[in-house]
C-alpha cells in the first residue's frame, strides 16, 4: 500500500514540474466553479430579490423586508395554492408507494432473464420527458379522448365525462410520473432483503401476510422514506402536469411561481415564492421521514421486547 | 395481498402479478397513447380513428417551431453534454482519487443541482442573466449559451455519480501494474484509466444528453423568439390542443430517448445504475 507507485497520471506529471504542489485535487475546480457561478450566485441573488419591495411603477425598489413572506401567508389565494400543492404531493406519494411495492417485489425478486429488459421499461418513461407523458394523457382524458370513447361505447355514459382539467387528471399524471423512481428506490431495498428472511419467517408458520408486514414492510421502510422522500419533492415541484391537465384553474406552486416572472412580472414576490416553496417541501419532507422513522424506531423495540 | 393460509398462496402470487401488470401499463398508457394518436388519419382525434397514416410527421418537421426546437434542443444538449461530462469527470476523477479535505463537501455540492426544484433554478438563472446583461452588455437570454450554460448544470450531478461509481470500482493494481512496467503516469491514464473509465463515461453522457433534451422546467424562462427548445414548443401547442401534429413530436422524442437508452444499455446495465 505504502509503495504505491501510481500517483495517478496528471497530478503526477505536474508534482514532478511543479514545487511539490499536486494538480490532481484542482480538477475539481471547473465544475464547482460552474456550479457556484450558475446555480450557487443565482440562487443568492433570487433569495436578496425576495426582500426587495415591489411597486408596480418602478417595478423593483431596493430593500429588506418581508413583505413579501408575509402577504403570501396572509393571501388566502396563495395559501389555497400551497395548500392544494401540499395535499396533491402527499396523495400521490401515498398512491405512488403502494402501487410501486408489488411491481418493486416481483422485480426485486425476479431472476428471468428479461429482468433487465424490465427494469429499462421502467426507467423508459421517465427518460421521455413529462411533456410527452402529459400529452398521452390529453389524448385519453379529453371529452374526445379514448376512456370517453370506451364510457360512450359501452353505454355507461351518454354525454362524455368531464376528465380533464380536474385534480384527478393532475393526480394520475403525477402519479405515472413519479413511480419510476418510487419502483427503483424500493427495488434496489427489497433485494438486499435476502430471500431467506422471507423464507425463514414462512418456515417458522408465518402466512404471506404476516411475511410482509413484520418482515417485509420494516425492512423495506428505508427504502420507503427514500424513494418517499424523492417523489414527494418532485410532486411538490411539478410544473408540466399541472399545466397541461390541471388547466388555467388549477394552480400549484410551480406554475403560480413562473406566473409571477412571465405574467405578471413581480420579481420580489415570485422569489419570495420561490424560497416558500423549498422551504416548505424541506420542513414537510424532515416530519414525514422523522415520523416514519420513529415508527420503524418503535417497531425495533417491540421486536426486540418480545 | 392474500389472506394468510397456505392453501391461498398462489391466489396472493397471482394477485400481486395482476397489480404489477396494471401498475405497468398505467406508466406506459401515455407513452403508447401519443404513438398511437400520430398515426390518426383525422385532424381533431377521437376514438376509433378513422384511418392510419405518417402524414403527420412531415407536417410536423415543416412547422418552424418544432423544427427549429428540434434544433436548438439537440445543439444544446450536444454542447452541455460535451462542457459538463468533461467538467463532471474531471472533478470525480479528483474527489475519487484524491481524498482530500474538503472533497465531501465538493462532492456534494456539485450533486446540488438535482436538489434545487428545476423551476426554481431556472427562475434564479433567468434574474440572474438580466443582471448579468446589464452588468456585461452581454445578451444571455434566448441564446444558445445561455441555454447551454443552464443545462451544463443538470448533466453534472449525474456524471459526477455515474464516474465516480465506475472509478470506485476500478482495480488500481492494473495501474500498478502499467506503472511498474515502466509506463509514464500519462500513459498509465490514456492507456489503462481512461478505457476503464469508458462504461462509466458513455453512460454519463447519454444521460446527460437526455436530462437536457427533455428539460421544460429550467429552460422554461430562458428561451426566448427564434431560441425555443422542443420542450417548451411542445408545451406551448399542448397548452391549446392536442393533435396528431403534436403527438408526431413527441413520438419522435420518445424514439430518440429509446434508442439513446438501448446503446447506454449495451456499455453499462442501466438496472444497475439508475
Amino acid at each position: 500500500m505504502a509503495l504505491t507507485v501510481t500517483a495517478p497520471a496528471i497530478g503526477a506529471g505536474e508534482r514532478r514540474a511543479g514545487a511539490g504542489f499536486s494538480l490532481g485535487p484542482a480538477l475539481v475546480i471547473p465544475a464547482t466553479l460552474l456550479v457556484l457561478a450558475f446555480l450557487g450566485a443565482p440562487m443568492a441573488l433570487l433569495f436578496r430579490y425576495s426582500l426587495n419591495r415591489y411597486s408596480p411603477r418602478e417595478f423593483m425598489i431596493d430593500a429588506v423586508t418581508a413583505e413579501n413572506y408575509i402577504r403570501f401567508f396572509t393571501d388566502p389565494y396563495f395559501i389555497g395554492v400551497l395548500g392544494t400543492t401540499v395535499q396533491v404531493a402527499a396523495f400521490c406519494t401515498v398512491v405512488a408507494t403502494l402501487a410501486a411495492f408489488p411491481v418493486a417485489y416481483l422485480l426485486a425478486r425476479s431472476q428471468s432473464r428479461w429482468k433487465s429488459a424490465l427494469v429499462i421499461a421502467v426507467v423508459f418513461p421517465l427518460m421521455v420527458g413529462n411533456v410527452v407523458r402529459a400529452a398521452g394523457w390529453m389524448a385519453l382524458l379529453g371529452n374526445d379522448g379514448a376512456v370517453n370513447a370506451v364510457l360512450r361505447w359501452t353505454g355507461i355514459v351518454s354525454e362524455p365525462v368531464r376528465l380533464m382539467y380536474t385534480p384527478f387528471a393532475v393526480i394520475l399524471g403525477i402519479v405515472a410520473v413519479v413511480l419510476p423512481y418510487m419502483i427503483l428506490t424500493l427495488q434496489s431495498v427489497i433485494e438486499s432483503i435476502g430471500r431467506d428472511v422471507e423464507e425463514a419467517a414462512a418456515n417458522l408458520g408465518a402466512g404471506p401476510m404476516v411475511v410482509f408486514r413484520r418482515v417485509l414492510l420494516p425492512l423495506s421502510l428505508p427504502g420507503i422514506i427514500a424513494g418517499g422522500t424523492l417523489v414527494f419533492i418532485l410532486c411538490m415541484n411539478a410544473y408540466a402536469t399541472p399545466v397541461l391537465l390541471g388547466g388555467p384553474q388549477f394552480k400549484m406552486m410551480a406554475p403560480a411561481l413562473y406566473d409571477q416572472f412571465a405574467r405578471t412580472t413581480n420579481w420580489p414576490f415570485g422569489a419570495a415564492l420561490a424560497f416558500i416553496l423549498m422551504a416548505s417541501t424541506l420542513i414537510l419532507t424532515l416530519i414525514g421521514t422523522t415520523l416514519l422513522a420513529r415508527r420503524m424506531h418503535h417497531r425495533r423495540i417491540d421486536a426486540a421486547a418480545r | 395481498m392474500p389472506a394468510a393460509g397456505p392453501g391461498r398462496r398462489w391466489l396472493g402470487r397471482f394477485a400481486l402479478r395482476a397489480v404489477a401488470t396494471v401498475v405497468f401499463c398505467f406508466m406506459f398508457l401515455p407513452v403508447f397513447f401519443v404513438a398511437w394518436i400520430s398515426l390518426f388519419d383525422q385532424q381533431i382525434v377521437s376514438f376509433p380513428p378513422d384511418g392510419y397514416t405518417f402524414a403527420w410527421y412531415a407536417n410536423a418537421l415543416s412547422r418552424p417551431e418544432f423544427a427549429r426546437g428540434f434544433v436548438t434542443s439537440f445543439q444544446v444538449a450536444a454542447v452541455a453534454t460535451v462542457i459538463g461530462v468533461s467538467l463532471g469527470a474531471a472533478a470525480a476523477y479528483a474527489i475519487v482519487r484524491f481524498r482530500f479535505a474538503g472533497s465531501g463537501t465538493l462532492n456534494t455540492l456539485l450533486l446540488g443541482p438535482l436538489v434545487v426544484p428545476g423551476i426554481v433554478a431556472g427562475t434564479a438563472l433567468y434574474v440572474y442573466y438580466v443582471a448579468l446583461e446589464n452588468a456585461l452588455d452581454v445578451d444571455f437570454r434566448a441564446t444558445l449559451h445561455g441555454l447551454v450554460l443552464g443545462h451544463v448544470l443538470l448533466t453534472i450531478p449525474w456524471t459526477v455519480r455515474l464516474v465516480s461509481a465506475s472509478l470506485v470500482g476500478l482495480d488500481r493494481a492494473m495501474e500498478e501494474a502499467a506503472a511498474n512496467l515502466g509506463a509514464s503516469p500519462l500513459t498509465v491514464f490514456r492507456r489503462v484509466t481512461l478505457p476503464m473509465m469508458r462504461p462509466g463515461l458513455v453512460a454519463a453522457s447519454l444521460f446527460s444528453f437526455i436530462q437536457s433534451f427533455e428539460n421544460l422546467e429550467l429552460s422554461l424562462l430562458l428561451v426566448g423568439p427564434g431560441r425555443i427548445t422542443l420542450p417548451v414548443a411542445m408545451l406551448n401547442y399542448l397548452e391549446f390542443r392536442i393533435d396528431p401534429t403534436i403527438a408526431a413530436v413527441a413520438t419522435m422524442q420518445i424514439v430518440i430517448i429509446g434508442a439513446l437508452m438501448l446503446i447506454s444499455d449495451r456499455f453499462v446495465k442501466l438496472s444497475r445504475i439508475v
